[in-house]
C-alpha cells in the first residue's frame, strides 16, 4: 500500500548530531521537461481537475494512508513544519521556530500568530495539544499517526503560542513527523469528533483549500481558502493559492484516466503505469516521476501461518520471484527492482541484491528440503496438502494486478499455487489488523529507516506476525541510537536479518508517476512524493 | 440487459417474412409447439432440417458459431496452442497479427487463446445459470399449474415479486450474500430468471392439462403422476426449451456483466467479462484488449438468439 | 373506477412488502455472517474481537430470533428507515437519495432515446415499402439486445472520447457528459422497444379496422400514424415498467463504465463492500420503481382504453 508519509532525517542544527545526514531524494522529471517550468506569468483562478484511481473512504488527513486520497486531503491542513523535497531540510510552517533538547526527548514549538481554521477559530497551543492528545486514540486507521507519537509522555501548553511535547525515550524522528499530513493540525472542534465522523464528514483545517464536498468512491471537491496567509516557507507564492477550485475524480481505470488526460477532460492523473506511458508521451502531457523511499512493494507474509512458519518456504518464495521482469514489464520506466527491504533512496539502505537474485533451482531445492513434493498438476503437496497461498491486494494502483499476476506465474513455475484476492482500499487497515491473510501486497512510503521498526518490530503492531528475535533488538537499538554510525550499522543489521529470514519478500521499489497537462504549471511533489497544489496555476 | 422482452426478429434471411415477427409479441404467450418428433420419418426429418438451414444462411452461420464456441469450451487446444495464462512479458501490447490474432495483453499473453479458454468458464457459468432457471422455474411452474388452487396462487405471487425486482439487482443481492466466483455468479444469474420460466411452464401445463387427450386419459383412471409424466410434461416442454435457448443468450450477457463488474473468478482466469474489464486499464493504448473479446460475446449471444427464434417460430411453422 | 384504483394500490403495496421480504431472506439468511462482513468492511472496527462482534450483533439485532428481527426491520422499513450504510455510516435512504438525481437524469435520457430511436425504427421499418430497408432495420434490434452494454460503452469511449475528443469519457459534466452513457444504456432498451412496437404495429396493420380505414380512403401515412400506431402503442405501454426497472439496473454497468456518480456506482460499491443494508435498500428501491411505474401505467391505461377496467383481472398477474 502506498501508505504513509515520508520521514526524512533533517539537517536542522540541533538534530544534526543525532540523525543521519543523508539527503537522497531527487525529483526526476521525465524527458518531456515536466510541468514544473514556469513559462509565462502565474495567474490566479481556475479549476484543476485531477483524476485519481481510488478512494480511501476517508477524508481525514490524520487517518488516510493511501496516496490517491492524500493528494486531496493534504491540501486542507497545514503542519507544524514542512520538509524540503530537494534537501530534506525541515522548515517553518505553522511553527515559526522550535527547540529540541540534547537527547531529543523534549520538543518545543513556537507557533505563528494570526492563523485561523476555516471555521474561524484561531490556532493556539491548546489546539495543537488537543490534536496530539487525540491522535493516539484514532484506532485502526490512525496507527501511523500513533506511531509518530509513540512513547509520548505529555503535551503541555507553555503559553498561548508555545507548545511542548515530551517523550519517555529519545525520539529522533518526531520533528520530521510534524511535517507530514498525518500530523496535520485540525481545529479543536474536529478533533473532538469520533474517528468515523472525521472520516465521512471531513475535518476543519487551516490549509490553503477547504473541503466542499465528498462523495464516497466518486469525488472530492475543494475550494480555495480566502485570506490564507500562513503558507510553508517552501512555497513561492505568498498568501492564498492560485487555483479557485480543486476537483478530484475517482476514475478506477488507468486507461480511462490516460485517455481523459489526452482529450483534455482532466488536467492531471495519478498512478501512470508503464502501459500508458507511450500513449501519453508527447502532445500536451508531461509525465512527472519521483522515487518513493521507505519499505518497497513486496509480499507481506503472515509468518504465523503454518505454511509460512517454515523459513525454507519463505526463502523459496524470495528467490523464485523475478524482480527485474516485474519492474520492466509493469512499472514506470526507471523503476528499480528491490535490492533490500528498504528502497535505495532511504537513509541507511544497504544493497542486498545478491541475496535477492532469481534462482528457481534454489527455490525448488528449498521446497524439496521442506518436504513439499512436486504434484501432478504442477503444484507441490505435502501430507496431502497443496502448497497454495492467497495474496490479498488492494486496487490502489493500476500496477498491482499485472505485477501480482506475474508473481503468480513465477511462483507457479516452482510449484506454488497463488490465489489473488482483491479487497477494497478501505479494508486495508482492518485486514492487516485482523491478521486474516496469508500474504498482503503493499509498501510504506517513509524516508526514515525507523519504518522498519513500525513494520516489523514484534513490540509494535507486528502485522506480519514475526517471531521475537534479535531483529527486535536491532530495530529498537536504531530508534534510540544517537550516534549516526551506530544507527547505520543497526539498520543494516535489521535489513540483513529481514532478507535472510525472508520475513518479507521485497519485490519492487515504488516510483510515483503522474501525468500532468502542459497547461498546468508548478504542480510540485512534496517530500513524500505527494503533491503540493498551493503554488500550482493553470495558464 | 439480462432480460430480453421478446425474442429476436432477425429477418436478414430470405424466406422469413417480417410479418411473421408480429406473431409472438411478448415471448410469453407463444403458440403451442408440437411435441418432439419421433419415430419413422427420421430421414425425411434430416432432409427437412437441411433444407430449412440452407434457405437461412444467417441461421446456418449462427449454428456454426455456437458449434465453434461449444467446441472451444471442450477442446480449446483445437483452436490455439498458446498458453492462456502465461506469455512472454517482453512481448506485451502487440496488436492483432498473424501470430496473435487478437494481439497480446499487458503480460504478453495471447488474447485469442485467452478468449478461447475463457469460453469454457463463461459457457459453464451460462449453462449453470440456465439449468438453475430451468429446473427451479420449471418446477415452480409445473407444481403451480398442476396442483392449482392456493398453491398456484402463492407460487405465482412469489414469481410476480421476483419479476418486480430488476434482474441485475436480484443477481447483485445474491452475489452479495454468496460471494464471488464463476459458479456463484452463475447461480445468481439463474435465480434471477427463474420467474419467466415458472410463468411459461405454468401456462403450458395449464394448456396441456385441459387438452382433450389429457382429459381422456384422466377419465380412463390414469394416476396423476402418469398423466403428468406421460402427457403433460412432454407436451408442455417445447416452449420451456425455447425459452431456455433464449435465456442462454441473456445469461451470457448477465454472467459477463457480473464478471465485468469484478464478481467472477479471480485473475488470471480469462472469463469473458473479466477480459474486457482488465482491458479497460489499457483502453488508451491497446484497443484490442476490450474490442475483440467483446466481439466474441456479441457473436455468441447473437447466434443463440437467432437459433432460439428459429426454434420458436419458423421451424414450427414449417411443419 | 375507485375500486380499480384501490385494488391496484393494494397490489402494489403487497408486491413491495414481498420484495422486501425476499431481499431480507436473501441477504440476511444466506450463508455468510453479515456481522462479520460488516465488521470487516467497516472502517472503525480495527480489532475484530469477539466482544465487539457480539456488540455489533446486538446492535443490529442479529442475536434475536429470526421472526423478531424480521418484524423489527420491516417496522423500520415501513417508516422509511433502512438502517445505516456500513461503509459510510450514513442512512441508506439518504445515500440512495443523494445518488438518485444523477441516475434519474441518465435513465430518463436513455428512456427518451430508446423510445425515440426504437420507436422511430419500428415506424420506418413497418411503413417503408422497400424490402431491403425493412429487413435492414428489422435486423438491428436483435443486434441491440445481443451486444454487452459495457462493451458498447467502451467502444463509444474509445471512439468518441479518446479518438475524436467529442464527448468526455467519464463523469457527470453537463449535457455533453450525458450523451455517451445515455446512448449506451439506450441500446438494449431501444432495441426492445423497437421489437415490441414493430410486432404490434404489424399486428395492428392486419386488423379489420385498418382495412376499414383504408377502404374509407384514409391515406397510408394517416392509417399508419393514427390508427395503427395508436393501437399498437397500448401493448407497448405495458412493458414500460419492465424497461424502467432494467434501465435503473443497467445504470450499475453504465455508470461503472463511465465512472459516473449515481445509484449504479453506489450499488456496485455496496456489493463489493458487502454493505448489506445498502444493497437491500437498492433492491427494494428497484422494486419500488418497477411497481410505481406499473401503477402509473395501470392507472393511465383505462383512460386510453376503457375496456381495461372490465378486464382488469386478466392483467392482474402483471402487477
Amino acid at each position: 500500500m502506498t501508505a504513509l508519509p515520508v520521514l526524512r532525517p533533517s539537517r536542522w542544527a540541533p538534530l544534526a548530531a543525532l540523525l543521519t545526514t543523508s539527503v537522497l531524494l531527487t525529483a526526476c522529471g521525465s524527458g518531456d521537461g515536466g510541468s514544473g517550468g514556469g513559462s509565462g506569468r502565474p495567474k490566479s483562478g481556475g479549476t484543476l481537475t485531477f483524476a485519481v484511481g481510488s478512494d480511501a473512504g476517508c477524508v481525514d488527513p490524520q487517518q488516510v494512508g493511501s496516496n490517491d486520497t492524500i493528494y486531496s486531503v493534504r491540501q486542507t491542513v497545514d503542519s507544524l513544519t514542512d520538509q524540503d523535497p530537494a534537501t530534506g531540510r525541515i522548515v517553518p510552517w505553522l511553527a515559526k521556530s522550535w527547540d529540541i533538547n540534547s537527547d531529543a526527548t523534549r520538543f518545543t514549538f513556537h507557533l505563528r500568530s494570526g492563523v485561523t481554521f476555516s471555521d474561524g477559530s484561531a490556532l493556539t497551543a491548546q489546539v495543537v495539544k488537543d490534536n496530539f492528545d487525540a491522535v493516539p486514540k484514532l484506532g485502526a486507521l490512525g496507527t501511523l499517526a500513533e506511531g509518530y507519537l509513540s512513547g509520548v509522555q505529555s503535551t503541555t501548553v507553555v503559553d498561548p503560542l508555545t507548545v511542548k511535547v515530551t517523550f519517555k525515550q529519545p525520539n529522533t524522528q518526531f520533528l520530521q513527523a510534524t511535517s507530514t499530513h498525518t500530523l496535520g493540525i485540525e481545529s479543536s472542534a474536529s478533533v473532538r469528533k469520533t474517528p468515523q465522523q472525521k472520516c465521512s464528514d471531513g475535518i476543519v483545517g487551516s490549509g490553503p483549500f477547504v473541503l466542499k464536498q465528498y462523495v464516497q468512491n466518486q469525488s472530492i471537491t475543494l475550494a480555495k481558502r480566502t485570506g490564507y496567509a500562513w503558507g510553508s516557507a517552501l512555497w513561492s507564492k505568498k498568501g492564498e493559492a492560485y487555483l479557485d477550485k480543486l476537483v478530484f475524480k475517482v476514475v478506477p481505470e488507468a486507461g480511462v484516466r490516460a485517455g481523459s488526460l489526452q482529450s483534455g477532460q482532466v488536467d492531471a492523473i495519478s498512478s501512470v503505469g508503464k502501459a500508458n506511458e507511450v500513449a501519453l508521451k508527447g502532445g500536451q502531457v508531461a509525465l512527472q516521476r519521483r522515487a518513493n523511499p521507505g519499505v518497497v512493494f513486496g509480499l507481506g507474509l503472515n509468518n504465523a501461518r503454518p505454511l509460512l512458519k517454515d523459513a525454507r518456504v519463505r526463502q523459496a518464495i524470495q528467490v523464485a520471484v523475478d524482480r527485474s521482469q516485474i519492474a520492466d514489464t509493469v512499472f514506470p520506466t526507471g523503476t528499480r527492482p528491490a535490492t533490500s527491504v528498504l528502497a535505495h533512496t532511504t537513509p541507511d539502505y544497504s544493497d542486498l541484491s545478491s541475496d535477492l537474485s532469481t534462482d528457481t533451482a534454489k527455490a525448488k531445492s528449498l521446497l524439496d528440503q521442506a518436504g513439499w513434493q512436486a504434484g501432478g498438476d504442477g503444484i507441490r503437496t505435502k501430507d496431502g496438502k497443496r502448497l497454495s497461498l492467497t495474496i490479498t491486494w488492494f486496487p490502489n494502483s493500476a500496477t498491482n494486478q499485472p505485477a501480482l499476476e506475474l508473481v503468480q506465474q513465477q511462483l507457479k513455475a516452482v510449484g506454488i499455487d497463488v490465489v489473488l484476492k482483491q479487497l477494497q482500499v478501505t479494508q486495508f487497515a482492518t485486514t492487516l489488523q485482523s491478521g486474516d491473510f496469508d500474504v498482503v501486497w503493499g509498501n510504506v512510503t517513509r524516508s526514515d529507516p525507523d519504518i522498519l521498526r513500525s513494520s516489523f518490530s514484534t513490540r509494535l503492531g507486528n502485522f506480519y506476525h514475526l517471531p521475537a528475535s534479535s531483529l527486535d533488538t536491532a530495530l529498537s537499538g536504531q530508534a534510540a541510537a544517537t550516534d549516526t554510525a551506530k544507527r547505520g550499522k543497526l539498520v543494516a543489521e535489521a535489513q540483513r536479518l529481514l532478507v535472510q529470514n525472508a520475513y518479507y519478500v521485497p519485490v519492487v521499489e515504488l516510483q510515483t508517476q503522474l501525468g500532468v497537462s502542459k497547461k498546468v504549471h508548478d504542480l510540485a511533489f512534496d517530500s513524500g512524493s505527494r503533491v503540493q497544489l498551493h503554488d500550482t496555476w493553470i495558464g | 440487459m439480462s432480460q430480453s422482452l421478446v425474442d429476436g426478429t432477425d429477418d436478414t434471411d430470405e424466406t422469413a417474412d417480417a410479418a411473421d415477427a408480429a406473431e409472438t409479441a411478448l415471448g410469453l404467450a407463444r403458440p403451442p409447439v408440437a411435441g418432439p418428433a419421433s419415430g419413422p420419418g427420421r430421414r425425411a426429418d434430416v432432409r427437412r432440417v437441411l433444407r430449412f438451414l440452407v434457405r437461412r444462411p444467417g441461421l446456418l452461420l449462427s449454428v456454426a458459431v455456437v458449434v465453434l464456441v461449444v467446441l472451444a469450451s471442450f477442446r480449446p487446444d483445437l483452436f490455439t496452442s498458446q498458453d492462456p495464462l502465461k506469455g512472454v512479458p517482453s512481448r506485451n501490447f502487440r496488436g492483432p497479427s498473424g501470430g496473435h490474432w487478437f494481439g497480446t495483453d499487458e503480460l504478453g499473453r495471447d488474447v485469442f487463446s485467452r478468449v478461447v479458454h475463457g469460453a469454457q468458464l463463461s459457457l459453464k457459468a451460462t449453462l449453470i445459470a440456465v439449468l438453475v432457471a430451468f429446473v427451479v422455474g420449471g418446477l415452480l411452474g409445473v407444481v403451480a399449474g398442476f396442483v392449482g388452487r392456493w398453491v398456484d396462487d402463492v407460487l405465482m405471487r412469489f414469481v410476480d415479486v421476483l419479476l418486480s425486482i430488476p434482474a441485475l439487482f436480484l443477481s447483485l443481492a445474491l452475489v452479495t450474500a454468496l460471494g464471488y466466483g464463476t459458479v456463484k455468479v452463475a447461480v445468481a444469474v439463474g435465480i434471477a430468471s427463474v420467474a419467466s420460466f415458472a410463468r411459461v411452464a405454468r401456462a403450458e401445463v395449464l394448456r396441456v392439462r385441459q387438452a382433450v387427450f389429457v382429459e381422456a386419459s384422466r377419465s380412463c383412471g390414469a394416476r396423476w403422476y402418469s398423466v403428468l409424466g406421460r402427457h403433460v410434461l412432454p407436451n408442455a416442454a417445447g416452449p420451456v426449451v425455447v425459452l431456455a435457448t433464449l435465456d442462454f443468450g441473456s445469461s451470457i450477457l448477465a454472467v459477463s456483466a457480473l464478471s465485468f463488474l469484478g464478481y467472477g473468478a479471480p485473475p488470471p482466469a480469462p472469463e469473458w467479462g473479466t477480459l474486457i474489464s482488465d482491458g479497460r486499464n489499457y483502453l488508451a493504448n491497446a484497443w484490442w484488449l476490450t474490442a475483440l473479446p467483446g466481439l466474441a460475446i456479441a457473436a455468441t449471444v447473437l447466434a443463440t438468439n437467432r437459433i432460439a427464434r428459429a426454434l420458436d417460430g419458423e421451424w414450427s411453422r414449417q411443419r | 373506477m375507485r375500486r380499480y384504483v384501490i385494488k391496484r394500490l393494494a397490489q402494489a403495496v403487497g408486491v413491495l412488502w414481498a420484495a422486501y421480504t425476499v431481499s431480507f431472506l436473501v441477504l440476511d439468511f444466506l450463508p455468510g455472517d453479515p456481522v462479520t462482513a460488516m465488521a470487516g468492511a467497516g472502517m472503525d472496527s480495527g480489532q475484530v474481537d469477539p466482544a465487539q462482534l457480539a456488540a455489533l450483533r446486538h446492535e443490529y439485532g442479529f442475536d434475536k430470533p429470526v421472526l423478531v428481527q424480521y418484524a423489527e426491520y420491516l417496522g423500520r422499513a415501513v417508516r422509511g428507515d433502512f438502517g445505516d450504510a456500513v461503509s459510510s455510516g450514513r442512512p441508506v435512504t439518504s445515500v440512495i437519495g443523494d445518488a438518485l438525481p444523477q441516475t434519474l437524469q441518465l435513465t430518463g435520457a436513455a428512456l427518451l432515446l430508446a423510445v425515440v430511436l426504437g420507436g422511430g425504427l419500428a415506424m420506418v421499418a413497418t411503413y417503408t415499402s422497400r424490402r431491403w430497408l425493412r429487413q435492414l432495420l428489422l435486423s438491428l434490434p436483435p443486434l441491440g439486445v445481443s451486444v454487452p452494454t459495457f462493451w458498447v460503452g467502451l467502444l463509444l469511449v474509445e471512439t468518441f472520447s479518446f479518438r475524436l475528443h467529442w464527448f468526455p469519457a467519464f463523469g457527470n459534466d453537463g449535457l455533453r457528459g450525458l450523451v455517451l452513457p445515455a446512448l449506451t444504456l439506450a441500446v438494449p432498451t431501444g432495441a426492445q422497444v423497437a421489437q415490441v412496437l414493430a410486432k404490434s404495429l404489424l399486428t395492428a396493420l392486419d386488423q379489420a379496422y385498418v382495412e376499414t380505414a383504408r377502404a374509407k380512403g384514409a391515406g397510408r401515412r394517416r392509417v399508419h400514424l393514427r390508427h395503427a400506431l395508436r393501437n399498437a402503442s397500448l401493448p407497448a405501454l405495458t412493458v414500460v415498467g419492465l424497461l424502467v426497472g432494467q434501465l435503473i439496473a443497467g445504470s450499475v454497468v453504465v455508470e461503472t463504465v463511465f465512472s459516473r456518480d449515481g445509484l449504479g456506482r453506489v450499488t456496485a460499491a455496496a456489493v463489493t463492500a458487502q454493505d448489506i443494508p445498502l444493497v437491500q435498500g437498492v433492491v427494494v428501491f428497484g422494486a419500488l420503481i418497477f411497481v410505481a411505474t406499473n401503477l402509473i401505467v395501470d392507472l393511465v391505461y383505462p383512460l386510453l382504453d376503457p375496456r381495461i377496467v372490465v378486464a382488469s383481472d386478466r392483467r392482474a398477474s402483471f402487477a
